[in-house]
């Protein structure tokens, strides 16, 4: 039996590159970063992942506040880091994906609301969010490995959803703070374009993110209430392999609308684009790690949002036949 | 005999002063037929039952239209290796006579330096195409060629009027990558000049059509026939395929070699292409039972077959576009075709033998040129697929083992023959004894043309083949009568048929180290060796092979490409269906009714 298996082994190639089980991520677009590029490339239904998330960020505006919401002549910093759960699980024959995503870190920010200065660090948990996408155009669920091997996104369009729980640390007597005291969430359309063969050191794919938010009053920002809009979401990345493990993409973001008002007196509703770009390398059939850099472009005016930051994620992901697989391989 | 008689009234007219033209129009008018065209298509490594028509599941609707109009023959007999086959296909000669007594490649000490075993085509021997030119043939050649790459040995000087040519005997069908460290550039020949780079687009099964199709085009309308020689790369190892090509079969070859055998036996049997009592030859015992493989391993594994089933699609449509634009010039019905593979399917792993080991020159060469592995990379430049020996018995079937060897895997193949040389009904079967060597008596008789006592001043050796035409005539059952025999040598590999018998001796552990003994008619797939068991036939045919040795200077290899096999593959054993039983046992399931959760224990 031992020499059918080399055998085998031997015969069947080397396809172990194919056998990727990170191919999934945790939504934190909680940042003017947005979901970033290879978001909702699809994995092994029942594959599990962490994602553990770095940033540095500033602006004019609470970068974890997702309504964007600019306040003229603030300065915000963030050093913020998240952590999350996230599970790709088949439903009817669609392949979708449940995550979970704690932010967490410390915001310090100079700002000024109606004439009172502010200078203020908060620290502690954010708001969880909890995500739920579903495919609907593209291939079905990868449940075995064959369907790895063969898998292929062509056009992929997915559903999804988004919830932010508002349990994180808020205090109302500032207003920067990593909990926002508001139920918030958003739907959106992840789509993934396969751009010619899918060969690891040669794909190239074409993404899209549509989505809109929406928000709850927040009802004691800083004794005032908050309301904003919808918030419109639109990502764009044009991604390519550099070679099997390491690839980038050229990123580009835009948010429109999502005007708040804090008692009546209006803001400025967003019109802002950002460019960026990402690098991302496979470490092994485990873990991945991408660095991305992203800024906003047309901020000159004192209204504009005026943002950017560095983000790395690491992911590792498991899953439970591939870990078997491992074990016994350890084991001859 | 009138194509003779035609030849000599052509020379006749010529030598009286009259024009070339003066002399078309006169033999026009004066020979009622045209002497039929030839395209001769050779398949590299397709085995004995990939042709639709020969059992297959792959689509060759084209290959199959020749075998529905002409007649499929079923005993044909090649060498178990490339360039020893095309090496006897061109003259007529054994290989040992030939020069191809040992290939370039494996040539062993003892051999070395030895007329007969130089590797390459001998420059003494006069070849088929030469003599149908010098009959008043147009000769081309398209493809590989294999048989010597020095300018007085490749096509343009042994007898082919136009060529584009694959000098080396593998490589890439997309570009000039070659396989080994030191032999990093395949050459090509084009019209006797060595190209330094390919045509645009070139891909090679398209593109030696469409340089055919212009070779057929030029001098179309000057009245005289064309010999086309056709030897495509397809289907040999590395697989590569354009994409439209390579995703016909998703999934289809999942089911596993053992299960397609079965669906391709039951078609020849259907077809009468074997007989009805054809009993499967055994699963090589070191390719594992499909059924116990993970899908994950089958899935890769049917991956392989699937784009061998590609690559021979493809290839099929190719000649489908050759027969499409003959017909369009108004050629078709009056040419000849001749389709076979060159020896059994490639189950060997050139890749892994070539490429494979660590630390050596041709691994790091394999690394730059020939590690595009992903399986979606496959097809693709630089990617490097063969099927293995699993899928080569598939291909081979009902047959054991495959190219290289001396089982009828590795010499029996399909013969298809059609066009104006056939008077047998269309779709004929036909069971004789046929051998390649046959092929250029039969058409210098078809092109009346003779074949010299000398070339060149050198003396020729006697044709040993058998011509086909009182076959093709309805004349004749088989070109062989019972005494005749045919026999072959390589690698240290030796065959012998002689009617329905045959002895076999093949290097340990695929073969015994020792001569076998088979009877064909009853047992296709060499399952009983029966040397023990009948020693007098067994001797009895030791003295033709030893005949055979004597007239062809057979030397026997003291190296060999298999010589370490027997280290490298798992002790030999018996396959038989259903052993052992622990990888099949299902999960016993008890009556619903007498089932029952545990019961408590007292105090616990």
């Amino acid at each position: 039996m031992n020499n059918f298996i080399k055998f085998i082994s031997m015969r069947a190639g080397n396809f172990s590159l194919a056998l990727f089980i990170v191919m999934l991520c945790a939504s934190i677009s909680t940042m003017a970063q947005g979901d970033g590029a290879r978001f909702y490339w699809k994995g092994f239904m029942g594959t599990n992942a962490v994602p553990v998330i770095v940033n540095s960020m500033g602006g004019n505006a609470n970068p974890m506040d997702p309504s964007n919401t600019v306040i003229p002549g603030s300065e915000f910093s963030a050093a913020m880091s998240m952590a999350g759960y996230a599970r790709m699980l088949p439903i009817g024959k669609r392949s979708a994906l449940i995550s979970v995503l704690v932010p967490m870190g410390r915001i310090s920010g100079v700002a000024s609301l109606d004439g009172i200065d502010f200078s203020a660090t908060s620290r502690g948990f954010g708001d969880p969010m909890v995500q739920f996408s579903i495919n609907v155009i593209g291939p079905k669920a990868i449940m075995n490995i064959p369907d790895i091997l063969r898998y292929k996104p062509g056009f992929s369009l997915d559903i999804l959803g988004s919830l932010a729980v508002p349990i994180g640390q808020y205090d109302n007597t500032i207003p920067i703070n990593i909990g926002q005291n508001r139920w918030y969430g958003r739907i959106g359309i992840p789509i993934v374009w396969q751009i010619g063969q899918w060969i690891p050191g040669k794909r190239t794919t074409f993404e899209f993110l549509p989505a809109v938010w929406f928000f709850t009053d927040n009802k004691d920002f800083v004794g005032k209430t908050m309301s904003t809009k919808p918030k419109y979401q639109l990502e764009a990345h044009l991604t390519r392999d550099f070679m099997e493990r390491m690839w980038g993409s050229f990123d580009v973001i835009s948010y429109l609308g999502g005007k708040s008002t804090v008692d009546g007196v209006e803001g400025d509703a967003l019109s802002n684009l950002g460019l960026g770009g990402t690098l991302g390398y496979q470490i092994n059939e485990n873990m991945q790690l991408t660095l991305s850099y992203n800024t906003t472009v047309n901020d000159n005016d004192a209204e504009d949002l005026k943002m950017d930051g560095f983000r790395i994620t690491f992911l590792y992901g498991w899953h439970k036949l591939i870990e078997g697989m491992h074990r016994l391989k350890g084991n001859e | 005999m009138k194509y003779l008689l035609s030849f000599f009234l052509t020379g006749a007219m010529l030598f009286r002063g009259e024009t070339k033209a003066q002399v078309r129009e006169e033999a026009k008018a004066q020979t009622p037929e045209k002497r039929p065209n030839i395209v001769l298509i050779l398949a590299d490594d397709m085995g004995f039952s990939d042709m639709g028509m020969f059992g297959s599941e792959i689509r060759t609707p084209n290959l199959d239209s020749l075998a529905q109009s002409g007649v499929r023959f079923t005993n044909f007999y090649t060498c178990a290796s490339s360039s020893p086959t095309r090496s006897m296909l061109l003259t007529g000669q054994d290989t040992h006579i030939n020069g191809l007594g040992a290939m370039d490649e494996w040539t062993a000490p003892a051999q070395m330096g030895k007329e007969g075993y130089e590797g390459n085509l001998r420059t003494s021997l006069v070849t088929l195409p030469q003599l149908l030119k010098d009959a008043g043939y147009h000769t081309y050649m398209v493809g590989k060629w294999h048989l010597g790459k020095a300018p007085d040995k490749i096509p343009a000087a042994r007898g082919f009027e136009r060529d584009f040519t694959l000098l080396d005997g593998m490589g890439s069908y997309w570009d000039m990558t070659n396989m080994t460290a030191l032999n990093h550039t395949s050459v090509f020949t084009e019209d006797g000049k060595y190209l330094t780079k390919l045509p645009k687009n070139y891909y090679a099964t398209k593109t030696y059509t469409d340089k055919l199709i212009s070779f057929i085009d030029k001098n179309h309308g000057d009245g005289k026939p064309f010999f086309a020689y056709v030897c495509h790369q397809a289907p040999h190892d590395p697989y590569h395929l354009p994409k439209d090509w390579r995703n016909r079969h998703v999934g289809e070859y999942d089911k596993g070699w053992d299960i397609v055998r079965q669906e391709r036996l039951k078609k020849q049997k259907e077809f009468g292409i074997i007989p009805e009592n054809t009993q499967l030859a055994e699963r090589m015992w070191f390719v594992p039972d499909y059924s116990i493989l993970a899908p994950a391993t089958r899935a890769v594994l049917g991956r392989k077959m699937e784009l061998y089933a590609g690559l021979i699609e493809n290839m099929d449509y190719h000649i489908g576009r050759l027969i499409d634009h003959l017909k369009e010039i108004g050629e078709y019905e009056n040419t000849i075709f001749i389709v076979f593979g060159d020896n059994g399917a490639e189950g060997n792993d050139l890749g892994a033998m070539i490429g494979g080991t660590p630390g050596t020159l041709n691994y790091l060469y394999f690394a730059t040129k020939w590690s595009n592995t992903d399986l979606n990379a496959w097809g693709e430049p630089h990617s490097y697929v063969g099927y293995g020996p699993g899928w080569a018995q598939v291909s081979m079937t009902p047959f054991s083992q495959y190219k290289g060897w001396m089982a009828e895997g590795g010499i029996h193949n399909a013969l298809v023959v059609s066009g104006p040389i056939n008077k047998l009904p269309k779709g004929s079967i036909n069971h004789g004894t046929m051998f390649v060597t046959d092929i250029m008596p039969t058409l210098l008789e078809v092109a009346g043309a003779n074949y010299p006592e000398t070339f060149n001043g050198k003396a020729q050796p006697k044709l040993t083949g058998k011509s086909w035409l009182p076959v093709l005539n309805g004349q004749a059952a088989s070109p062989r009568t019972d005494e005749d025999y045919i026999a072959m040598e390589v690698f240290g590999n030796r065959a012998l048929r002689q009617g329905d018998w045959k002895i076999r001796w093949e290097i340990k552990p695929i073969g015994k180290s020792d001569w076998e003994l088979f009877n064909l008619a009853q047992d296709p797939g060499e399952r009983n060796d029966l040397a023990a068991q009948y020693p007098d036939k067994l001797k009895e045919m030791l003295i033709l092979w030893d005949k055979y040795v004597q007239e062809n200077n057979v030397i026997l290899p003291d190296r060999t490409l298999f010589e370490t096999l027997e280290d490298q593959l798992p002790a030999r054993v018996p396959v038989q269906d259903g052993y052992p039983p622990l990888n099949y046992i299902r999960q016993f399931i008890p009556p619903a009714d007498m089932m029952a959760k545990p019961k408590k224990i007292k105090n616990n």
